[in-house]
Order: C-alpha cells, then sequence, then structure tokens
C-alpha cells in the first residue's frame, strides 16, 4: 500500500508539470491545447540532454545529467511553446487550431527524434542507467522512517521539483504584482492594456514558461517513472498524459496549489489498473477509462455550479488585438 | 521638435482583399513549407537523393502504382468524411475535438454487430442493422457533449477530447473482452462484410469514395441553401441575434452535434464494414484532428476542404516513399512535414487580416503616407481643425499637423474630436470609420513642442 501510494505520487507529478504549465498559460488567456505535443518534445530533448551528459556512462556527474535533462527539456519544450506563442499572441491564430497544430507536430516529432537522433548505438543502457541511479536518486536512509518514508521521501528530485514549482506558481499568481497582472491579462486584455501592462509582454513569457514547465512533464514520465525506459510508443502515451493534464487544470479550478492535490488524485486513477491485484485482463481498460470519466463529471459539476471562483479566465481562447473593439 | 517614440512595427487590419491575392499569399506559404521541409529532409536524411529528389518521391508515393493512388482516394475520401462532420458543428463555434471518439464508436458500434450477429442473420440484414448502429453510435457520442453545452454551458472542446479517451478505452475492453487470450488485436471478420464493386482494391476503395461524394455534395447543399445551415451560421455568429430571430438554439446545437457524430460514426462503419473487417484502438488514424485542420484550412467551405484533404493526404502518404527513399526508419516524419505545413499555413491567415508597418525611418515614411485614404480624410479633419480655437487649446500642436506623417495626423484628428466635438464624423464622413492606428496611447499629445 506504502509503494501504491508512493507510485501514485511519482506518476501524479508529471501531470502536475502538465497541469501548472497549462495554468499559468491559460491565465494569460492562451487554451494551450498543444501540451501534449509540448510535454512530448520535452520528454525528447529530455532524452537528448541526458545522452550528451551521461553517454561515458562512468565519468558521469550525476548532478549535471540532470541538470542537463532538465535545461534541455525546458529549452526544447520552450521553442515549441514559443512557436505556438508567436502564431497566437502576435499572429493572432485561432488558438484551438494553432494547438492541435503543435500536438501533431509534438507527437511525430518526438517520435521521430527519439528513433533516429538520440537512439544510437548504447544509448538505452546509458539512459535507463541515468534513470534509476541519477533521476530516481533518493536520500539514503529513509526505509527506517517507515510508511512516511516510503510515500513522501522515496522520489527523486523532480517530484520535489514539481511540487516546488507548483507552489511558486500559486504564490506568484495569488501574492505577487506579476500574478495580479497576469490574472487581469487573461480576464480582460483590453483593461489591463489601458492600466499599461504590457499585455503582449505578459502572454509570451507565461505561455513559453508553462511550454517549459510542461516540457518537464515529458522529462519525468520517461527518466523519472519510466526510469529511462524509452519505450516504443512513448509518444502516445505521453499524448494521453498530455490531454488529461489539460483537463485536470480544470479539474482543480485554475489554481496550481489544489493542483497538487488533484495530480495524486489523477495519479493514483491513472496507475490504478496496474496496481491492482485480482482483476482480469479484460478490465484494464474499464478502469483505465475513470479519470477521463471522472474529468467529464467535474466539467459537467462545475458548470451546472457556476460559481464564479470556478470559472476559466473570461477572455480565455480569445486573441487580442488592441484596435479591436 | 521632439521624435515620436514610434513601435518597430505596427500592425493594422486590411480591407477585404481580393480573393487571387489571398490565394496567392496561402500558396506562398505552402510553398515555402515544402522548401523548409525539403531542406530540413535533405539535409538530415541518411541517403541524399538530392533537393528535387524529395518531390520526386513524393509524386511516386502517391501516383506511382494504380494501388498506391487507389488508396490515396480512400484515405482522402474518409478524411474529408471526417472533415465535414466536424465543420457543421464548427460553423457554430462549437468545438467538436471528439472527431476520434465519434468515428471509433462506429467503428465499435460496427463491430459489434459482426461480431455477435454475423453468421446468424442474413448479411444484408446484418449490414443494414451496422449501418444504423454505427450511426446512433457516433451520433451519441456528439449528442451527450452537445446536451450539456446546451443547457450548462459546459465546455464542449474538453468535454469532447475526453469523450475520445473513453471511446479508446471501450474499444479496447471489447477487443480483450471478445479475444481474451489474443495480443489485443482482432482478426478480421469473414461474414457480414459490405458488397464491394468487383474485385481487388478497386472494388472496396470504390464504394468510399462514392460515399465521400454524396456526403460533400449533401453537406455543400445543407449548409448553403437549407434552412439549418442559415441558423447554424447565424448561431456560429451571434447566439443572442439568433435567439432573437427566434432560433431555438439549444435545440439546434443538438441537432446539428446529432449530425456531426452520425457523419463520424458514418466513417467508422465505412473502415470496419468495407475496409478492416475488424475494429482496433488506432482506427480512427488521429483523422478527428487532422479533420479539424482540414475544416480550418478550408476556411469550413465543403469545396474547399476536398481541395485541403486531397493536399493533406497527398503529403503525408507521399512522405512514406520519402522515408524509404531518403533512408528513414521512422514513418513520423510525414507528422512532422504536415505539422510544418500547418504552423505556415495557420500563421500565413494573420498576413491576409492584417498589415504590418515597419517604422524603421520615421521621417521617411512622411513622403508615402502608410494609410492613403485614412491620411487624407485626417489631413482634412486637421485642416478643418485648425481655425476652431477650443481645438488648439486642447491640442497644442493641431497646426503643425498637416506635414506629419498621416498616422499620426488620423491620431491626432482622433484626439482632437474626442476633445472638441463629439459629433465631428457627421461634418467630415470621410474620416470615418475611424482611423484604426495607435489612438489607444495619448492622441497627439507628445507631439507639442
Amino acid at each position: 500500500m506504502d509503494t501504491f501510494f508512493a507510485n501514485a505520487i511519482s506518476f501524479g507529478v508529471i501531470f502536475l508539470f502538465g497541469c501548472v504549465g497549462e495554468i499559468l498559460t491559460e491565465r494569460s488567456g492562451h487554451l494551450n491545447l498543444g501540451i501534449p505535443g509540448i510535454m512530448c518534445v520535452g520528454a525528447a530533448g529530455g532524452c537528448l540532454g541526458v545522452k550528451l551528459a551521461a553517454m561515458p556512462t562512468d565519468g558521469a556527474n550525476g548532478f549535471l545529467v540532470v541538470l542537463s535533462g532538465i535545461l534541455f527539456a525546458m529549452l526544447f519544450a520552450g521553442i515549441l511553446g514559443a512557436v505556438y506563442a508567436f502564431l497566437t499572441v502576435s499572429l493572432r491564430c485561432n488558438q484551438n487550431v494553432t494547438g492541435l497544430a503543435v500536438t501533431i507536430f509534438g507527437v511525430g516529432f518526438t517520435s521521430f527524434f527519439i528513433n533516429n537522433v538520440v537512439m544510437t548505438e548504447g544509448v538505452s543502457t546509458a539512459l535507463s542507467f541515468a534513470g534509476q541511479n541519477f533521476f530516481n536518486a533518493h536520500i539514503p536512509g529513509i526505509e527506517a522512517l517507515g510508511w512516511f518514508g516510503t510515500v513522501f521521501l522515496s522520489h527523486g528530485a523532480l517530484v520535489y521539483l514539481a511540487i516546488a514549482i507548483a507552489v511558486a506558481a500559486a504564490v506568484v499568481l495569488r501574492y505577487t504584482k506579476a500574478g495580479l497582472n497576469l490574472r487581469a491579462v487573461g480576464e480582460n486584455p483590453a483593461t489591463a492594456d489601458a492600466v499599461g501592462i504590457n499585455v503582449t509582454g505578459y502572454k509570451y513569457t507565461f505561455t513559453v514558461l508553462g511550454a517549459a514547465i510542461a516540457g518537464l512533464g515529458g522529462l519525468c514520465y520517461v527518466m523519472g517513472y519510466m526510469s529511462g525506459i524509452v519505450g516504443s510508443n512513448v509518444d502516445q502515451t505521453i499524448q494521453g498524459i498530455g490531454w488529461l493534464s489539460i483537463a485536470l487544470v480544470i479539474f482543480t479550478l485554475w489554481k496550481p496549489a489544489f493542483s497538487i492535490l488533484g495530480s495524486i488524485v489523477f495519479g493514483i486513477l491513472y496507475i490504478l489498473s496496474s496496481r491492482i491485484t485480482g482483476i482480469s485482463f479484460e478490465q484494464i481498460p474499464l478502469l483505465n477509462l475513470v479519470p477521463y470519466v471522472v474529468t467529464i463529471l467535474v466539467l459537467i459539476v462545475t458548470s451546472i455550479v457556476g460559481h464564479r471562483e470556478t470559472q476559466p479566465p473570461a477572455s480565455l481562447g480569445l486573441s487580442y488585438f488592441r484596435e479591436d473593439r | 521638435m521632439e521624435r515620436v517614440k514610434q513601435p518597430l512595427i505596427h500592425i493594422t487590419k486590411r480591407a477585404p482583399m481580393p480573393l487571387w491575392k489571398a490565394l496567392c499569399i496561402r500558396a506562398g506559404a505552402v510553398l515555402l513549407a515544402l522548401i523548409v521541409c525539403a531542406i530540413f529532409i535533405s539535409a538530415s536524411a541518411p541517403k541524399q537523393k538530392g533537393f528535387f529528389g524529395y518531390f520526386g518521391s513524393l509524386f511516386t508515393g502517391v501516383f506511382g502504382t494504380e494501388r498506391r493512388f487507389l488508396l490515396f482516394l480512400q484515405d482522402t475520401a474518409l478524411l474529408l468524411c471526417v472533415a465535414l462532420a466536424l465543420v457543421v458543428a464548427f460553423r457554430m463555434k462549437f468545438w467538436n475535438l471528439g472527431g476520434n471518439g465519434q468515428v471509433l464508436m462506429g467503428c465499435l458500434a460496427c463491430a459489434m454487430c459482426m461480431y455477435y450477429l454475423g453468421g446468424k442473420w442474413a448479411d444484408g440484414w446484418v449490414c443494414l442493422l451496422m449501418f444504423f448502429a454505427s450511426v446512433a453510435a457516433g451520433a451519441l457520442w456528439a449528442v451527450i457533449p452537445a446536451v450539456f453545452k446546451a443547457f450548462f454551458n459546459t465546455n464542449e472542446s474538453l468535454f469532447t477530447l475526453m469523450m475520445n479517451y473513453v471511446a479508446l478505452n471501450l474499444v479496447a475492453f471489447f477487443i480483450t473482452h471478445w479475444y481474451p487470450t489474443g495480443t489485443g488485436a482482432m482478426p478480421p471478420l469473414e461474414d457480414a462484410n459490405l458488397p464491394t464493386f468487383g474485385s481487388g482494391v478497386a472494388g472496396r476503395v470504390l464504394p468510399v469514395v462514392l460515399v465521400a461524394v454524396i456526403v460533400t455534395a449533401a453537406i455543400y447543399c445543407y449548409l448553403r441553401f437549407s434552412k439549418h445551415g442559415y441558423e447554424i451560421s447565424l448561431i456560429g455568429d451571434s447566439k443572442n441575434t439568433a435567439r432573437y430571430a427566434g432560433i431555438n438554439v439549444k435545440k439546434v446545437v443538438i441537432r446539428t452535434l446529432v449530425l456531426s457524430g452520425a457523419l463520424c460514426g458514418l466513417v467508422g462503419f465505412l473502415l470496419v464494414g468495407s475496409i478492416n473487417h475488424m475494429v482496433s484502438t488506432t482506427m480512427d488514424d488521429n483523422m478527428g484532428f487532422t479533420g479539424i485542420m482540414v475544416a480550418w484550412m478550408g476556411k469550413f467551405d465543403p469545396l474547399i476542404m476536398t481541395g485541403v484533404a486531397f493536399f493533406i493526404i497527398f503529403l503525408s502518404r507521399g512522405m512514406g516513399q520519402v522515408c524509404t527513399d531518403f533512408g528513414f526508419t521512422s514513418e513520423a516524419l510525414s507528422d512532422i512535414v504536415v505539422g510544418l505545413i500547418y504552423f505556415f499555413f495557420i500563421g500565413c491567415e494573420f498576413f491576409i487580416v492584417y498589415k504590418v508597418h515597419f517604422n524603421f525611418r520615421p521621417r521617411a515614411a512622411r513622403a508615402q503616407p502608410a494609410f492613403e485614404m485614412n491620411g487624407e480624410s485626417a489631413h482634412k479633419a486637421a485642416e478643418g481643425e485648425s481655425p476652431s480655437k477650443d481645438g488648439t487649446q486642447n491640442e497644442p500642436a493641431m497646426s503643425e499637423a498637416a506635414p506629419l506623417i498621416a498616422e499620426d495626423a488620423a491620431t491626432m484628428s482622433e484626439g482632437a474630436k474626442t476633445a472638441d466635438v463629439p459629433s465631428m464624423s457627421e461634418g467630415n464622413p470621410e474620416a470615418e470609420p475611424p482611423p484604426r492606428t495607435r489612438r489607444a496611447k495619448n492622441g497627439g499629445n507628445k507631439e507639442g513642442k
């Protein structure tokens, strides 16, 4: 049972990265449906970064490997996020369509990139070595703490990074001037502009930053949860996780602090089918669809209740052109 | 004189562009994208075939053999049907992102009929039931989000997205339920296959193409000439206007989504009944998403969409050949190329709607006003304004407006208008519509000495 919850947390943070990234993006008024593609690209970039730093396995510095993985994941995801931001902020394209194009491109790119560029001779062993020893390295001696140690302290660095980012995002959104401005941009960019807030700047910054954070989710799946084992359909799996991350944004009502709990709930639901013993083979798909059904139910309930606090940012999905009336 | 601080890039809306010019921009964007792809591929390919070898491979991949060409037609027909199904919803600004799920549910319903009734009933009856079951299943998958959208304004794009994965897992469940010992794949069923016209690939492809042609014509007429089509467009433009005109918006939303889902279900029926005779979780081939791109790039017009669907399938099938010829092992290359085309195509719309001005040399810009019409009218406005005393009080630089660059003059006249007489536009009709320039910041105040 302890291991189950530990696994749920280590899977849930993948959602957490995607969710916090998407919350920051949506708070600037942009519904980024490209998050699944961006997470995939993050995984591809992360693999490249780990490969570059860890290739001679014996001399590799664990800290540098993790750092390089994180930086490359954020760089790759950030670049794709910048493409999305350029198309939707500057060129004012339809956000749904652009997002889907980003997803299609990102998923294809990841499959291509991992197979043709990253996976050269001997890389898979280097990746799994780095995944097991560096990304999942935990504080020694936590077994002595019993269930508490297993559930909360047995994780790799990325798990704590995810929670730190979520907390930071919550604080920034709630208590800082930048967060207030960001929320203003998402609610009503024209008013924010009139006050003198740099609308374009905020939209760019937080779309790219959100994409970079989401890209860490891809890295977290490949190097953290899978311990560096890159399966053949890794792009499809991350795509599914990405859609759920977007759904999680609604589940958590656009609040990064809630998303920590929400992601763990989703993590539990997601790994439920593979951890419960005594179910038959055919019941696995039925358990797999639980997170999606739960999301649908939350969508329905929040829309019926219709409380102001539970609504998306008012200008979500709309392009802002200053000279429009 | 203090120089005005101008943004380097200044964007304005264009007047509607002539069609040929818009088409030129789009064609240019696609060409640019293809060249970028060609450079990318010829730079990274393990096997070199030269820059133009890429285009040659594209064509042989699609038109090389009769079989390839027929499959090209078949894929286009299926994609076009899905895109047409989605476009009826998009016209209403209902973001049906659930095409994949609706197609899969159509597939599943069809396969269920074949599995449970094939061999027990006469094939004709089973085929008939398959048709109705597929269409109903697809419609059901679309109508659930539609009902909640209509009554509670639930976010439909995320709802339909989630429905995709529910459908996918249901398909996975039934496959494992029917073949518990298998590898998760389903063997083709022998009974109750749809009749083919003749033998071989051609006989299988022909009915699909025929259906696509009929559906295209029907949807074109439905959207263009029927009352329903008009109601859909009206709701898309303004829900309030539609409500005011006495249209029952809820009813139209639900009715349209039934049609949308039913068409997706029809595609599922063709996929299982006529082409594959089995169902798998990847059978939708992401057509729901590709269909969205087709609908968008086709400007929601069934006829343009036909061309776009041909182009997209041409690329994705041609890329298969390119991969083989250039020695790539991954088929995902086609997604990259198609994705790049999307980016360029989506991005070029901006240059059709908006105009970009670069303010590198503000002084040089004075010789050639960026806005002929607005500049002139603003000119007049400014001249008409300058004798007025209160105008000059508010705007000290008003009398100097004439030699300024047109945009600034326009800006100032706007500022003077608001400061002076609100009904200014009545006396000076040319000044309407107000110049769409940077009037937001601070009128012409900065220009003052």
